[in-house]
């Protein structure tokens, strides 16, 4: 008798879980480039999206990382095309070439797979929404910035890291129109580069060398301030605003060769975007606008440690 | 038995074999996934299922397939070998040929952007929309074949009259080529092209998108016809092999070499028709680094480099079996991150096991022609 209950009992019990068993849903991620820590801040903000989000609706999410070594289009759009065919049920890309992408994502969508975009977007295509920054705001604000500590007077070199993506583009071009508004500034020419580190610390290197009557960096991404001594000048002698404002970028502030980083909300890049696909997927709800948009924050001397401790929770730790 | 034996005798039967078995590893341990139904309407075209849940709400209808073995992710599979394939049939005559070309994915970009050009110009949203009437697309067509022809001549051209290797011409020649579709678009991407020419590359045959598939098993045919059957393509063999002795036989030795980067870059630019046909637009930034992975697809397809041995099947079948280890990656689920270190793992394995087959092969001949 007891041994009927005790077989009963489990028979019950191995059919709870069963009864209750979780969905998974798996949401695909779509940098530009695996190198660039800004996309390892979006991969942990989606990390912790899908498992607090996960938690709330009782669902388990999974994050499938499909984001090319390089910065390659064409590997994107193969990735999503991949993602699509392998179950994924959303996506959140960074686009590449905004161009190219537009009918992978469309297609995408077409198979019923909701897309949204981060950082860079690709406008034309039926993502339900985006959420980055606006570009030429940044571009403007870089500059505006620069030619505060320039005091309106300078030679400005801007870099512009990869000259196919149309968020850069857009940012140059901010940055071109707001040096307008400076008649005692002008503009040398626009620098780009292989979007790694130190290809970007060379193209520094190379054109303060052929240049060396620039007085303002203007750089649009900070790709060269993930190195050690890329800025080889005196502090103050020439000055310099980046956009990003990663742990190892910190230091330039601190060591005053940069008086002002503009932060861009890379951990949100990934955390809003999962949300937004959720919201989408799960709730069935759309968002209110289209364009979610970001605001950059100033770092500067005087809150550079304050905004610090940040990377602890939004960088993948070691 | 003998069959059997004749069927796997051929060259390139063990690449097909690795082929196989890494199908079936994928077929085997890769989890089921759930898609969207689709039903093939009579013009070809897909559209979704729907059904009525037990609500009476109307809701899209899902099958379960296997991840790996279903008929669109084989499409997708072959769709993404198909650029690399297409220019490793070309980068495999220059290789049986003694040479190297490393511009081809600069040739691919620059055919792209200026095919990408003309599409965007004279297309019906174009500054010059309507200047060529229906020809746009033709004219577009033609540029990128005429461009991949073009570079192909300037390498072979510059490699035969200085008398220096072509890995030094190919590689100023990349540069200079990424160059000019650099400053020809000034860093954009273009798009925005008339719908023909991706109506016609994304044509739906059976709901699949199965033209990169049939350009590549043209291409393949047009390379295997002309290596295995015609006397030209024996020539090229023979300057791979011996240049020295393929002179004295009295072959045009520098004709050959001529040829050969020519039709490198014909395929260059066929591939790059595919490029702007599938994706509805080209950058300066396209095709970066796949001169790296056309000439790893022409190796592991057995050229070698020192030359004189290659096919253009082998080619194809590499490009397949590099192509299979990326998707497999993310068909199993496996962290991105270690995808280069598999991919050269698997890479070498693939050699390493297509070598122990030919060395099967001649250990069979011998046997058979010692025996009386």
């Amino acid at each position: 008798m007891k041994t009927r209950l005790f077989l009963l009992a489990a028979a019950l019990a191995a059919l709870v879980p069963a009864a209750h068993a979780q969905r998974t849903l798996t949401i695909g991620l779509v940098a530009k480039s695996q190198g660039n820590p800004v996309f390892q801040a979006a991969r942990v903000g989606a990390e912790d999206a899908a498992k607090e989000l996960g938690a709330k609706h009782n669902v388990r999410i999974r994050i499938d990382w499909r984001t090319p070594n390089e910065e390659d289009a064409q590997k994107q759009a193969e990735a999503i095309e991949q993602l699509v065919l392998t179950g994924a049920e959303g996506i959140a890309v960074s686009c590449s070439d905004a161009n190219k992408l537009t009918d992978a994502i469309n297609r995408a969508v077409r198979d019923g797979v909701p897309v949204a975009t981060f950082d860079s977007d690709a406008p034309n295509s039926r993502r339900f929404v985006t959420y980055g920054v606006d570009d030429l705001e940044c571009g403007e604000q870089t500059m505006d910035e620069l030619a505060k500590v320039m005091g309106g007077k300078g030679i400005v070199a801007v870099l512009a890291g990869n000259q196919n993506a149309p968020n850069l583009q857009k940012r140059v071009q901010g940055v071109r129109e707001a040096a307008k508004k400076y008649p005692g500034i002008s503009i040398r020419d626009v620098y780009y580069h292989k979007e790694t580190p130190q290809d970007a610390a060379a193209r520094v290197e190379q054109v303060m060398q052929a240049n060396p009557d620039i007085t303002g960096w203007a750089m649009i991404g900070g790709w060269p301030l993930f190195t050690e001594n890329a800025l080889k000048w005196q502090p103050g002698t020439v000055q310099c605003v980046a956009v990003d404002a990663l742990p190892a970028q910190l230091n330039y502030i601190r060591s005053g060769h940069v008086p002002v980083l503009l932060a861009q909300q890379c951990y949100q890049w990934g955390y809003r975007s999962v949300e937004h696909l959720v919201n989408k997927i799960v709730l069935k709800k759309d968002p209110p606008a289209v364009v979610d948009v970001s605001a950059l924050i100033p770092v500067t001397k005087a809150n550079v440690d304050e905004f610090a401790k940040n990377w602890d929770k939004w960088l993948p730790s070691r | 038995m003998s069959r059997l034996r004749a069927l796997f005798g051929f060259q390139e039967s063990g690449l097909v074999l690795v082929v196989l078995v890494i199908g079936a590893v994928l077929t085997i341990f890769s989890e089921p996934v759930r898609r969207p139904k689709f039903e093939i309407l009579p013009d070809g075209t897909r559209q979704r299922v729907f059904t009525t849940d037990a609500s009476g709400e109307r809701v899209p209808a899902f099958e379960e397939k296997n991840k790996f073995l279903n008929a669109e992710n084989l499409t997708q599979l072959a769709k993404d070998t198909s650029f690399v394939a297409i220019m490793a049939v070309g980068m495999t005559m220059v290789i049986i040929a003694g040479g190297i070309d490393l511009s081809v994915g600069a040739i691919y970009a620059l055919a792209s952007v200026l095919g990408a050009t003309l599409l965007n110009r004279y297309g019906p949203d174009g500054a010059a929309a309507g200047a060529l009437g229906d020809g746009s697309v033709l004219a577009a067509l033609a540029a990128c074949v005429a461009v991949g022809v073009a570079c192909g001549l300037a390498n072979g051209g510059l490699t035969v009259a200085l008398g220096v290797h072509p890995f030094i011409i190919t590689l100023g020649s990349m540069a200079i080529l990424r160059g000019i579709a650099f400053v020809a678009t000034d860093g954009l991407s273009i798009g925005r092209f008339p719908p023909e020419l991706q109506n016609l590359v994304l044509r739906p045959i059976a709901g699949l998108s199965l033209v990169p598939l049939f350009a590549m098993a043209v291409v393949t045919a047009v390379g295997w016809v002309y290596l295995a059957r015609l006397a030209a393509g024996r020539r090229v063999y023979a300057v791979g092999g011996n240049e020295t002795a393929a002179h004295f036989s009295g072959i045009k030795v520098n004709r050959v070499k001529l040829g050969v980067f020519v039709f490198s870059g014909l395929t260059a630019g066929f591939a790059a028709v595919l490029n702007i046909g599938y994706y509805g637009a080209a950058s300066s930034g396209d095709g970066q680094g796949y001169e790296l992975n056309v000439i790893a697809a022409a190796v592991v397809g057995g050229a070698s480099l020192s030359g004189g041995k290659g096919t253009a099947l082998g080619a194809v079948l590499g490009a397949l079996i590099i192509q299979m280890i990326t998707s497999g990656i993310v068909i199993l689920g496996m962290e991105q991150k270690y995808s280069q270190i598999i991919t050269g793992s698997v890479v070498i394995a693939a050699v390493v096991f297509d070598k122990f087959n030919s060395w099967l092969s001649r250990r069979r001949l011998l046997g058979a022609a010692a025996k009386p």
